[in-house]
């Protein structure tokens, strides 16, 4: 994914054809059940048994745990079909890297990790839109195009097969040439039964980060990623404020006329070193037109916020007064 | 030189909601974009050696990608008006490259706009933060 080039199409203009990776319609189950059917003919296998479930989250107690390695005897149906896929994938087109990082990295892969459970062989339906052509006349790879149009993931197994709606919701922001799932007010992708992901400018965070995050709980957070969404959603001077940081000094940050530069006191922890926190004010407007804070850990050998800040840049605090321009 | 210029001739991008209608300055002294900060050599008690240094080329250098590939700081020049290094020991361990420059450089970052840098000798440090625990500390990617 690249933030620099100038990309050939505008981020607005993601294809029609990426769309059915958002899609949040019911899905059309006669259309992927047929499809599924006739994948499973090119296997030589009957038609499965059709079980439909809610979201991906729901599927987990209709598969058998995945499979050993089984060297010699019939592969299942879902290997079979992997092999067939491998080499529809070697025949197509390719698509712009910024399409895969989109769908499969940025949301379905979120989404999986939203669920601990090994589940083997699976497609993404809709999601699998990064891969799969429209249109080609290949017959074969029109069958995975109707099921990009018409559902959600699905399991492939010997006799049945198991195919989740699509979700009610995906909520993404625009990075750089590509999106990420993010919502500041609920969960970024919600399926029928309710079940939900929830994601911070691309970080899937527990639902608490985005629907009630407090001090109490940051402070009880052992992940730092999720900390620092968590704090960014609430904000700097409302996290401070909460959990009672004391302000020990304040400056002027050079190079950043109006902006102050303040260091405080961090509640000693057990098992981590003495830490301060320096509280500094971004060079750049954000696209509100604010300016972002942000919050850096530093030694608490330091009492003063020039020496903390050029600390961070392995300078004094003298050198650090020289900054010119901060961008 | 206005930002849009910049853009148009080095083919880079900036967030749409920054002005592009602005100066960027050419700054000679001690700088920073974002997590990254530029500071005249001699500032430094280690200067890189001689050899490794190669010239930038005409579609210019990231330094440094923040997270997930995102956000790069981009360096650009006229071609043939900066060489540089990235093999030298900084004692601080921040150090991601040195630069010598004979005609204005610029810094391209999408959220950070563009700023120049006069011509000179210069270090590019990353930030860092102290890590969780006792660990050492922590770069920062924004």
């Amino acid at each position: 994914m690249s933030a620099s080039r100038r990309p050939d199409r505008r981020p607005s203009e993601i294809s029609a054809w990426s769309k059915h990776a958002f899609s949040t319609d019911p899905a059309d189950r006669a259309a992927a059940e047929d499809a599924i059917t006739r994948l499973y003919a090119l296997l030589g296998e009957p038609p499965p048994e059709f079980v439909w479930v809610p979201s991906p989250h729901a599927a987990v107690p209709h598969l058998p745990p995945p499979q050993a390695l089984s060297l010699g005897g019939p592969l299942p149906p879902e290997a079979r079909l992997a092999t067939r896929v491998a080499a529809l994938r070697q025949r197509r087109r390719e698509f712009p890297p910024e399409l895969r990082q989109t769908i499969k990295e940025s949301i379905a892969g979120l989404v999986r990790a939203a669920i601990p459970q090994p589940w083997g062989l699976h497609w993404y339906g809709q999601q699998d839109a990064y891969w799969v052509t429209p249109d080609s006349g290949d017959p074969e790879l029109e069958l995975w195009a109707t099921l990009v149009r018409s559902c959600g993931w699905w399991w492939p197994r010997e006799g049945f097969c198991v195919v989740a709606e699509r979700p009610l919701a995906i909520r993404t922001e625009p990075s750089g040439s590509a999106y990420r799932l993010h919502s500041a007010t609920g969960p970024a992708v919600v399926y029928p039964d309710g079940w939900a992901v929830h994601a911070w400018h691309g970080t899937r965070v527990p639902s608490w980060v985005i629907e009630d995050p407090t001090a109490d709980r940051i402070n009880q957070e052992y992940n730092v990623e999720v900390r620092r969404c968590a704090i960014e959603h609430l904000g700097w001077p409302a996290f401070i404020d909460q959990a009672g940081l004391k302000l020990l000094s304040r400056a002027p940050d050079p190079g950043n006329p109006g902006c102050e530069l303040e260091l405080y006191n961090l509640p000693r922890q057990k098992w981590h070193a003495p830490t301060r926190l320096l509280l500094a004010v971004n060079g750049s407007v954000e696209r509100d037109g604010t300016r972002r804070r942000y919050g850096l850990r530093v030694p608490a050998e330091f009492d003063h916020p020039l020496d903390a800040a050029g600390w961070s840049y392995g300078l004094t605090g003298a050198q650090y007064a020289g900054l010119r321009r901060r961008t | 030189m206005f930002l849009a210029e910049l853009l148009d001739r080095t083919g880079l991008d900036v967030l749409d909601h920054l002005d592009r209608q602005v100066t960027v300055p050419v700054i000679d002294g001690l700088q920073a974009q974002g997590d990254l900060l530029v500071l005249p050599l001699a500032l430094l008690g280690s200067v890189p050696g001689r050899r490794d240094w190669w010239a930038l080329p005409a579609t210019g250098r990231e330094l440094v990608r923040g997270e997930a590939g995102n956000n790069p700081h981009t360096l650009v020049a006229d071609p043939g008006t900066c060489r540089l290094t990235t093999w030298w020991r900084d004692p601080e361990r921040l150090a991601v490259a040195a630069f010598e420059n004979t005609a204005p450089v610029y810094l391209i970052h999408p959220e950070h706009g563009g700023t120049g840098i006069a011509p000179g000798a210069w270090a590019v440090r990353r930030q860092r933060e102290m890590g969780a625990g006792f660990r050492k500390p922590v770069l920062i990617a924004d």
